[in-house]
């Protein structure tokens, strides 16, 4: 089945440029998913999922044509290539428009970990029961459990274009998460926690539930505090959330359309001397990591911001053939249905120098963010940012009590100047990555 | 093709090993998709999905399994893996499947498939010019039309059988407005359960322009002040903030899961008696509507608040078979990837009495919000927040300068009960909204109110 999809791949491609495409590129997916959810130490959800697709990029007299079938019948196929050479009539004429050439190198991953399928459904069913006893072994006030999970999904992928490319590669990821609620009288808090792994080994239950039940027990008791600026402290979950609103700002893509904060910075200073920003498709261990993005160009290392100082930019094909410059590797697709768009794999801060607890005890008041609500509706364009947030204070270097329903709020642009600090705990959650991060001073808008 | 016999053969597979119902849900989904940005049409996607989802419930344990192949066999094996997990006596399925009529019908006028592609164009270039002539200060316009005509087959273990077509077509545009170094951008969107007849009555050229405006409207604008104030929502704001401060806590599996502050509330004061609370799926083109659920439930209305009392939660087949009741016709999916889950559809808050003028008029000082953005809620204690896309200062009755940056933030059960003016008016706006991971079409309405307090998330001035 494996070698028939890359055969399809070559088959539809040489149909395509027989029906008149210039260039023509087929991207496969086929993919099979697991997932089980556990409450009171019963399945409550299970679901197992195959599925395969195919995208269909064309270029005919300059212009890109996209479509996308989940059906790989005969007809199917020539209904589908119809389709993205009619939509090509429609799209603009652009001469950086072009698919890459063959002959790269790629690199060598080991993602593809055979222990994922050959665990019993019956072993993956007692991991997600396992984070659930261990959350509740952790402290007797975990009360509710919304859902303690496994998952893991094992994919393949070809991508075949008139060039010559045709490559293919296979990978596997598991993970586990937790959702509590901790009770104490009325009041309830909430707490998670997730490990995503390339290794079924890797996997911890323990640390999975106690993470999820900490998080939870210590926000019972949660007030507001007054209106006030203070210093604040970025969990690395929290930092990663903002860093999901910088991404776009570092592609390419926005960069050349100005909606990019970064625009016209390269060499300068935008951040805090402490502040390296990376992204690397091809990253030991990574969850993200792959040989190839979705156009089949090598993934690899782009330091992005450094000491502070803007580098470069995420690129694809089109971004870098604009600029005249090499793809990046960061021609990222969500699946089949989706058109090859700049966007990161591993992206992360690099860690600092100073441990956590050091980070934290040098604070005489402040605020540690544990969570932050709203973040979706923060303005990658502008900076603006305004999110509500809960976590635990800090005084004199020790969390204090914890705090909810205050808001932060400010631009990006002035967060990553007013970065004081920077840890050595480099955390991933699935493909963004960071320490633990302080912040100078920043307004808490509260009672 | 797939006969009701094939669909009550697979049913029938699916209970082999037990289980207390098994539903089949079959989608063949047609979309496309163009997409403008920098004066050029950049990408134009069309696409088909065909899938099937079944499903197994067995006690309180849900066994979901979905394929992409979606012949008689490849069926039949989806339900063999979905069998393995249920217990109990073999069952067999109600072969008898029949139709049950909808609460409401639909109007399709312009089905998008048969709509030219150039017509398409067309307005997404009208669109992308309106912006532009708006302002010198606009730097960019993104416009993106999308339009899916989605044909669902529902068919249950009970012997339910429904078909439904759902044709939804929208429009969004995002203007980016520079000055000097400040980037600001502006946000409108239209889009309804209707064919491309949505476009007759309303003027696209028109909502570019306004998303226009406020992009280089904010330019100008300070950032918000931070702290507690009364806040004034304009009907044209859109429901944001009644989807995340009761909507979702008002959804039967969080409640059931004592994930909700709603939960156990029945029949009490939750909120100001000037507040009612309704979801609608058959509010005739809304975003959120349809005609039967994804579970082949009938859609219909459900007052969940009534002047402040809690009258209902929202319930899919499910979580109301746990309660001994019917699904209120909320069980909804975002394709045949997924289970269904209690959702909604058209979420409001019914006009009150009020004139949304003197509402302002009466307010000392606050924040009037014009533009409401996504939002999110933690339904477990209730916190939740909204973004302002569009902000003002009010002083003494008069509304004043434009602020940015802001979301508020409160609690919902608190936020609701202290509403103190609903106004006579009601504005909707759409979205789609996220849980557990699935994105469905919804939409949402409020009438102009006031909030005497609720903590806006600005920044604190420099003494």
């Amino acid at each position: 089945m494996v070698q028939d999809l890359k055969k399809i791949g070559e088959e539809t491609v040489a149909k395509a440029v027989k029906l008149g495409a210039a260039e023509a590129e087929i991207f496969l997916v086929s993919d099979q998913e697991l997932s089980i959810e556990v409450t009171g130490q019963e399945v409550e959800n299970m679901k197992v999922a195959e599925s395969r697709g195919l995208g269909v990029r064309v270029i005919k007299d300059g212009k890109f044509g996209f479509a996308y079938t989940a059906d790989l019948g005969g007809d199917a196929l020539d209904f589908v290539v119809k389709q993205a050479l009619d939509n090509a009539d429609i799209t603009a004429v652009d001469e950086f428009n072009k698919l890459p050439q063959p002959g790269a190198k790629y690199p060598q991953l080991d993602i593809y970990d055979e222990a994922i399928g050959n665990a019993s459904v019956e072993q993956k069913i007692q991991l997600a029961k396992d984070i659930e006893r261990y959350a509740k072994e952790y402290d007797s006030r975990i009360a509710i459990t919304e859902r303690c999970a496994y998952q893991d999904a094992s994919y393949h992928v070809s991508i075949v274009n008139s060039h010559g490319i045709s490559q293919e590669y296979r990978g596997a990821y598991c993970g586990a998460y937790a959702f509590l609620v901790a009770q104490e009288g009325e009041d309830q808090q909430t707490g998670f926690g997730l490990q995503y792994e390339l290794k079924f080994k890797q996997l911890d239950p323990k640390k999975v539930g106690y993470e999820a039940a900490e998080k939870a027990v210590r926000m019972l008791g949660a007030e507001e505090v007054a209106t006030q600026k203070a210093t604040v402290v970025l969990d690395p979950y929290v930092a990663t959330n903002f860093l999901g609103v910088i991404a776009p700002a570092l592609t390419a893509e926005s960069v050349q359309k100005g909606k990019s904060l970064f625009a016209g910075k390269v060499g300068q200073t935008v951040g805090s001397s402490s502040l390296t920003i990376i992204d690397d498709g091809a990253m030991e261990g990574a969850v993200v990591s792959a040989p190839m993005d979705g156009e089949g160009v090598p993934c690899g290392k782009t330091v992005l911001i450094e000491g502070g100082q803007v580098k470069r930019f995420l690129h694809n094909t089109y971004t870098a053939a604009k600029e005249g410059v090499q793809s990046t590797g960061n021609g990222t697709r969500g699946s089949f249905k989706g058109t090859p768009e700049v966007g990161t794999t591993n992206f992360y801060i690099a860690p600092g120098d100073t441990s956590r607890e050091k980070l934290l005890g040098d604070i005489s008041q402040g605020l540690y963010i544990t969570e932050v609500m709203g973040m979706h509706t923060a303005n990658p364009i502008s900076g603006d940012f305004s999110v509500g947030a809960s976590g635990l204070w800090i005084e004199n270097g020790e969390f204090v009590r914890p705090v909810k329903g205050v808001a932060i709020a400010g631009n990006i642009k002035d967060l990553l100047q007013s970065i004081d600090c920077i840890g050595t705990d480099l955390t991933f959650f699935v493909g963004k990555g960071s320490p633990t991060i302080r912040i100078a001073n920043m307004t808490i808008s509260g009672s | 093709m797939l006969t009701k016999e094939n669909l009550a053969e697979v049913l029938s597979l699916a209970l082999q090993n037990g289980g207390d119902f098994a539903d089949i849900y079959l989608e063949r989904k047609k979309t496309t998709i163009i997409g403008l940005e920098a004066d050029k049409i950049e990408r134009v996607k069309s696409g088909i999905d065909v899938g099937a989802g079944l499903r197994v419930i067995s006690g309180d344990n849900t066994s979901y399994a979905h394929t992409n192949d979606i012949s008689i066999e490849s069926l039949k094996k989806t339900a063999q893996i979905v069998s393995k997990a249920a217990a109990g006596e073999k069952k067999s399925a109600d072969t008898t499947l029949k139709q049950k009529p909808a609460n409401w019908e639909l109007n399709y006028q312009k089905r998008p498939g048969e709509v030219d592609i150039k017509d398409k164009v067309s307005l997404v270039e009208a669109a992308n010019k309106a912006a532009r002539e708006a302002d010198n200060r606009v730097k960019q316009v993104a416009v993106g039309y999308g339009d899916v005509e989605q044909q669902v087959t529902i068919a249950n273990s009970d012997g339910s059988y429904q078909e439904d077509l759902r044709l939804r077509t929208r429009i969004i545009i995002n203007v980016v407005a520079q000055d000097g170094d400040v980037i600001q951008t502006g946000f409108e969107s239209l889009g309804g359960l209707q064919g491309f007849e949505i476009f007759d009555d309303s003027d696209v050229s028109q909502l570019a322009k306004s998303a226009a405006q406020r992009a280089v409207a904010m330019l100008e604008a300070k950032p918000a002040p931070a702290g507690k104030m009364a806040v004034v929502m304009a009907s044209e704001a859109g429901g944001t903030m009644v989807h995340e401060a009761c909507g979702h806590g008002l959804e039967a599996d969080l409640v059931q899961k004592k994930l909700s502050v709603y939960g156990g509330k029945l029949g009490q004061k939750v909120a100001s008696e000037l507040i009612t609370v309704v979801d609608d799926g058959t509010k005739d083109g809304k975003y959120g509507s349809f005609r039967y659920d994804d579970e082949g439930t009938p859609a219909s209305k459900t007052v969940l608040i009534e002047k402040g009392i809690l009258k209902s939660y929202m319930y899919d087949r499910l979580t109301g078979r746990k309660e001994n009741r019917e699904s209120t016709g909320n069980g909804r999916r975002e394709s045949y990837q997924d289970r269904p889950i209690p959702r909604m559809t058209n979420t409001y808050i019914e006009s009150g009495t009020s004139d949304p003028q003197e509402i302002i008029a009466e307010t000392k000082q606050g924040l009037l919000v014009k533009k409401m953005g996504g939002g999110q809620v933690n339904t477990t204690n209730g916190e939740f927040v909204f973004d302002v896309a569009e902000g003002y200062l009010i002083k003494d009755g008069k509304v004043g300068q434009m602020v940015r940056g802001a979301t508020l933030t409160g609690n919902g059960p608190k936020v609701l009960q202290i509403v103190d003016r609903v106004g006579n008016d009601l504005g909707f706006a759409i979205g789609t909204c996220g849980k557990d991971g699935q994105g469905v079409p919804v939409s949402d309405a409020q009438p102009t109110m006031r909030i005497p307090e609720m903590v806006v998330g600005g920044i604190l001035e420099e003494d």
